[in-house]
């Protein structure tokens, strides 16, 4: 029994389990498994382990007055959440740092809560069966990282920046502030085939939302390969919506963000003026259009005025903000219905989005204030007069896209040299432009923020009180979440999502605008960025790296799929220093070696991670100050720089 | 809040020992009753309640999966680390945030130990070492229990104060005339003397050491002793500490010091009666007695005999080896010759066994069930070398250890067996008279034993692996003397660094990381570790392999790690004598690396010197 027990038993385990459920001597230890991973273990090892670990537990915290959070055994270890009669329990191998397993439970939980709500009501309302599909995507999606060290340090996944046209990043930024120009926009994120583009949420908000694009796309992929795609318009392109449940301090966050606030000052203005037909920024100016096309198409004002736009509502707000189930496309519900139940625009609403676009994008530009070369626009101005269809539209935005922008300054017969260094030039321009702007931008509300964000503190302080200390784990207390709705625009790979307010829903125009406003820039977003090579990963050089963003969450290393030789060492000694550095605030630097060193350097915002490769010289580790394993710190820091990492 | 719990299989608690905090908790928590005289078994119960859940989980989780509980944390810090030995398994829990995880761990192993040095090999058998543990008279138990509490409370003030059990290596009083004059005074004076006594009864000094406080200053072994290992020698010094605790830590007011005074009040209810200890050697733990003499408070001389009888310590344990060996492949599903396999020829054995068996019946000492066992491995209607014989095997087993406990276990002995009093006085009046003179410079010296004239260097600790010795400057901080730190806040942060370089050295050193530096705050941290051969030639690096999380702590008091690693490198290197060292230091952060590094460097030449003094 032991042996085939012990052989099933090197697998990852995870799940939920609720001893409400098994409370009577003849309650059977399954009614109280919620979810049990992988399902295909036999009931009563499930049973097995639940029982055992659920009673061990119960009795650990009993005896501390406190839930366990992590769990032990000689193989394997398992990071635990309890709550009320749950217990979620997430194992691992023994060498997986005790943070990045804890955290990756937390994700997990939160990602159930943020798609379902409160565990307990998403239960009664839906299925087990049902339930189980959404944990098994969610599992799957985080424990999905392309290398170990993904998973380790439990980042966001990114677009390769440096691959990356820096004009396209901003270009995603501009379409995501145009979209707030819509008060019942809360914020949003660009995505590319499973990887972030642009955001303006929180690395964990982001990570939420991502699970949703990964799986619409494969969805998506999988309807078109059965030959079941939509008849209500091109699988490639469609929008949809789905509730979702937010924690009162990521919705307060959301609705005092400072970008949003700033945009949002300038939307009192009069949303329509001549003014903005003018092209302000290069980026944009490869959108074709003219004075009187965005002047025949209305800018729907009405909106912007009678919603509750104001940043500040404060969290007395939300009994207002009540879920509407009828008008909601939950994401179980999208999966058992019909593709047909995603929103999908008729061909018509193509034809008024390229203007509305437009007159959005124009507007965020004049709300930044971005004062641009006209001359050059006017030029693209006449030259795409005559494009009418959208589907042209389009084309031409891929092409001018493709083009490097360059289509609008009538560069067509030049050289691509030329047009090279234009380019550059160009985006140079561009580049210090935006950057000084935003600096500027973001001084003006730092200090708003300050105060509001005291503000918000003050009154959660309040709202928490009773608990005493504020729970590590906001999603676990059920009744504090709040529905809220994520609106999807999908472009092939490109997703544009939005978090909303409940009432964009049952709003057309707000809907519709923010649709129109984005729809032609996602195309040639979407366009540019299939058609830019993944770029050839240069060599490998001489070492290996790993760095850690903490604020963005985000790493950028060269070690690659899994690792072997000198990587794997490099990634063993990398887990340890990460685990020292979560333990101990003050480390700064680490040098550890076993064969070859590894050089750790961590600040207040990242960690970054140095192996220098190569046959290392006899030594004696004996203390040496010639010993080559010393001069890592110098060493890192001169490799590093080409990669963007500056450890000076 | 802590507690360290030892159970065994059917859950039976066979030692528990909480501190004050945790035993308030468990009474509030299950409103246990205070009245005196009930307060004690009832208090016994409720532990057994609180844990017995947790104990038969372990058992259910290694019967059905495998697999064992090492360790829970809760999100209030509170951690409990759990090891199982054969029958038993030890918890140990903390929730003031004053020990780690790997600390936990390290308090049960050595608590492991601890049995180990009180009852040798009868901790080979859950049934006996019950016995042992739990003695069926609660008079008995209690002194018993209150001898273990008091040994594991001394070992955790040692472990928390002296940088010698940080390190678990021996420190040496540095003072190489002084420390050769003592050697040779033990040698030609002090053992030959009792050895060639009539009033020895039997007993036979094998080593001799004087200790002040817990710093040797001069060890001596007889020829025909074996070598004490260092963790033996550690562990002895905890017994010493526990009777007659350095006055270092009587000047506190703690919890530790008061119960640390008790003892002295009443250190053994005859002075003169020797401790039991089981010392290692190659074959088995063999049963020695423990003289402890206080010839001034701080400074005791130690002597280690051995006693009438100690051979069938060695003949027990030969049969116990075969009978292991034999229950092992009888376990692996080998059978007939197979199952004996790499054994003398069986019928050796027999006849061996059944002279000792008679020569023991001679002693009045019976083995039962030997008879069984022949009789269905050897006689023809028997099975033989099967499967079958398993529960014969463990009876014979249990059997052999029950023969050792009534041979060597400290309850059993005869309270007449020792060296005459008359021998032990003489014995303690002439060391005191040779020491007289030394005695006020010897206690000075132990608190300032090495001084650092590197500028920027805070602190160091320097050890030799090989022969388990350390070096390193005083870190008194609860002293009244001050040591090269000063005292104060200061002296005590710097204490808590060094504690914490110590812990993460040895988890690095752990997973096989041999060079560890580390910039922490205003400090900059190293480590090293590396091997040399006997004239100091360094030895090139080799890699050193991963412990598993599970496995005894980096250390020598408990599973000594250092001798496992010193005959790993040895592999590779037959044909000369290696030695391992480590240094730990701790240098101001602005100093720049190459500077830190060039003091290490040195360093470590100037510490190897004072490691050649002789100790023989």
């Amino acid at each position: 029994m032991a042996e085939t027990a012990a052989l099933a038993y090197s697998r990852r385990f995870f799940f939920l389990y609720d001893s409400s459920k098994v409370q009577e001597e003849e309650d059977r230890t399954r009614e109280g498994i919620y979810y049990f991973s992988p399902e295909d273990t036999p009931v009563d090892q499930q049973e097995l382990l639940c029982g055992q670990l659920a009673g061990v537990c119960r009795c650990v915290s009993e005896m501390s007055s406190s839930p366990v959070r992590l769990l032990r055994l000689r193989k394997s270890k398992y990071a635990v959440r309890m709550k009320d009669s749950f217990l979620w329990a997430l194992s691992c191998v023994v060498d997986i740092p005790d943070v990045s397993v804890c955290d990756l439970l937390d994700q997990l939980i939160a990602l159930f809560c943020f798609y379902n709500g409160p565990v307990r009501q998403s239960y009664q309302l839906y299925s087990k069966e049902d339930l189980a599909l959404r944990w098994a995507r969610y599992l799957c999606h985080l424990q999905g990282g392309s290398t170990e060290l993904h998973n380790i340090f439990s980042c966001v996944r990114t677009i390769d920046s440096t691959h990356i046209d820096p004009l396209l990043l901003l270009k995603a930024a501009l379409i995501l502030q145009a979209c707030q120009r819509c008060p019942l926009v809360l914020a949003g994120c660009i995505l590319y085939r499973g990887r972030v583009v642009s955001t303006q949420m929180t690395p964990a908000l982001t990570m939420k939302v991502m699970v949703y694009e990964t799986q619409t796309y494969s969805q998506d992929f999988r309807v078109t390969a059965n030959g079941l795609s939509s008849s209500v318009g091109s699988p490639s392109s469609f929008t949809a919506t789905t509730q979702v449940f937010l924690t009162p301090t990521e919705l307060y966050m959301l609705r005092c963000h400072p970008v949003d606030r700033a945009c949002r000052s300038h939307c009192s203005q009069p949303p329509c003026q001549p003014s903005k037909s003018r092209f302000l920024s290069r980026t944009l100016s490869d959108t074709p259009t003219t004075d009187t096309d965005s002047s025949s198409l209305d800018c729907p004002p009405v909106s912007y005025q009678t919603m509750p736009s104001s940043p500040r509502s404060s969290l007395s707000d939300e009994p207002y903000f009540s879920p509407i189930p009828s008008r909601v496309n939950t994401p179980l519900h999208s999966n058992l219905m019909n593709q047909s139940e995603y929103f999908t625009p008729d061909s018509h609403d193509h034809g008024t989005l390229n203007g509305t676009n437009l007159c959005a994008v124009k507007e965020s530009l004049a709300g930044l204030n971005i004062k641009q070369d006209t001359d050059a626009s006017s030029g693209s101005e006449t030259k795409s007069e005559g494009l009418n269809s959208d589907q042209d539209t389009q084309s031409d935005e891929i092409k001018a896209l493709a083009n490097g922008y360059e289509q609008s300054n009538c560069l067509d017969n030049h050289s691509d040299h030329d047009n090279q260094i234009q380019n550059e030039e160009n985006k140079l321009d561009a580049n210090n432009h935006v950057a000084n702007k935003n600096g500027k931008f973001q001084g003006e509300t730092e200090e708003e923020a300050r105060t509001k964000s005291k503000q918000v503190e003050g009154r959660l302080k309040e709202k928490y009180e009773p608990r005493n200390t504020p729970s590590p784990h906001e999603t676990l207390a059920d009744t504090s979440l709040v529905p809220s709705v994520l609106y999807q625009h999908r472009v092939r790979g490109l997703v544009l999502a939005l978090l909303v307010e409940p009432e964009f829903n049952t709003d057309p125009t707000a809907r519709e605008e923010v649709h129109h406003s984005s729809m032609a820039s996602l195309n040639g977003l979407e366009a540019h960025l299939r058609n830019t090579s993944p770029g050839t990963p240069g060599p490998p050089g001489p070492y290996t790296f790993a760095h850690y963003d903490c604020i963005q969450n985000t790493l950028t290393t060269n070690v690659c799929g899994r690792s072997a030789g000198p990587q794997e060492a490099f990634v063993r000694a990398t887990k340890l220093l990460h685990s020292h550095f979560s333990h101990l605030d003050t480390l700064q630097e680490a040098i550890v070696r076993l064969g070859s060193a590894v050089y750790g350097t961590r600040s207040m915002a990242q960690e970054t991670y140095f192996l220098q490769q190569g046959t290392p010289v006899r030594n004696s580790g004996s203390p040496d100050p010639q010993d080559s394993a010393f001069s890592l710190p110098r060493k890192a820091r001169q490799r590093l720089l080409k990669h963007g990492v500056n450890l000076l | 809040m802590k507690c360290l719990l030892l159970a065994n299989e059917s859950a039976e608690v066979l030692f528990y020992w909480t501190d004050t905090e945790f035993e308030q908790r468990v009474q509030e928590q299950y409103g246990v009753s205070q009245e005196e005289g009930e307060r004690l078994p009832a208090f016994e119960d409720s532990i057994n309640t609180l844990f017995a859940p947790i104990i038969i989980s372990c058992s259910t989780m290694v019967d059905r999966l495998g697999d064992n509980y090492t360790s829970f944390s809760t999100e209030n810090n509170h951690i409990y680390v759990l090891h199982q030995f054969e029958e038993c398994l030890y918890i140990a829990v903390n929730g003031d945030g004053d020990e780690t995880e790997e600390d936990l761990k390290r308090k049960i192993f050595v608590m492991k130990k601890l049995t180990e040095i009180m009852f040798g090999m009868v901790t080979f058998s859950g049934a006996l070492l019950r016995k042992e543990l739990r003695p069926q008279d609660t008079e008995q138990r209690n002194r018993l229990w209150k001898k273990l509490r008091s040994l594991l409370e001394t070992y955790s003030r040692l472990r928390e104060n002296d940088q010698s059990f940080l390190v678990e290596a021996v420190e040496r009083l540095i003072h190489p005339t002084l420390c050769e004059q003592c050697i040779e005074f033990l040698e030609r004076r002090l053992v030959q003397q009792i050895n060639s006594n009539m009033d020895r009864m039997g007993e036979e000094v094998l080593h001799a050491f004087i200790l002040v406080h817990t710093k040797l200053l001069a060890f001596y072994s007889s020829r025909n002793a074996s070598n004490l290992y260092s963790s033996d020698l550690l562990a002895l010094i905890i017994l010493v500490q526990d009777l007659y605790p350095s006055k270092i830590n009587l000047d506190e007011t703690s919890e530790m010091a008061e119960d640390s005074l008790q003892t002295l009040e009443a250190p053994t209810p005859d002075p003169s009666a020797p401790s039991r200890v089981f010392l290692e050697s190659k074959e088995c733990p063999m049963p020695h007695s423990m003289y402890c003499l206080p010839l001034w408070p701080g400074i005791t001389l130690v002597l280690l005999t051995k006693i009438p009888n100690s051979h069938v310590a060695t003949s027990v344990c030969y049969f116990l080896e075969a009978f292991v060996k034999l229950e092992k492949r009888l376990c692996e599903g080998h059978e007939g010759a197979a199952a004996m396999r790499g054994q003398p020829s069986v019928q050796e054995q027999r006849s061996r066994l059944e002279k000792l068996i008679k020569t023991w019946a001679g002693m009045d000492i019976q083995v039962s069930g030997q008879q069984n066992f022949k009789n269905k491995a050897f006689s023809r209607s028997g099975s033989g070398f099967t499967s079958d014989l398993l529960p014969s095997c463990r009876n014979m087993k249990t059997q052999l250890c029950g023969v050792y406990r009534q041979f060597f276990a400290a309850e059993c002995m005869g309270s007449s067996q020792r060296l005459a009093p008359h021998l032990q006085e003489r014995a303690l009046s002439m060391v005191q008279e040779k020491l007289m003179d030394w005695k006020d410079f010897l206690l000075v010296k132990s608190k300032r034993n090495i001084t650092m004239e590197f500028p920027g260097l805070i602190h160091f600790i320097y050890v030799d692996r090989s022969n388990g010795q350390m070096i390193a400057p005083s870190l008194n901080v609860t002293d009244r003397t001050v040591s090269e730190l000063g005292k104060g806040p200061l002296a005590d942060f710097i204490k808590k660094k060094v504690w914490s370089l110590v812990a993460t050295a040895q988890r690095y050193l752990q997973k096989g990381y041999a060079t560890v530096t580390l910039r922490d705050g205003d400090y900059f941290y190293c480590y090293f570790l590396w091997f040399e051969n006997e004239t100091g030639y360094k030895l090139e690096v080799i890699d050193i392999p991963s412990s598993p999380d599970d496995g005894a702590p980096v250390g020598m008091l408990t599973c000594d790690y250092y001798r496992k690693l010193l005959r790993y490198y040895s592999k590779k290197h037959q044909n000369e004598v290696v030695k391992c060292y480590e240094l730990f230091t701790v240098h101001l952060g602005v100093i720049p690396n190459e500077y830190i590094l060039q003091h290490c460097s040195q360093l470590a030449r100037k510490l190897w010197e004072p490691t050649r003094i002789p100790l023989l």
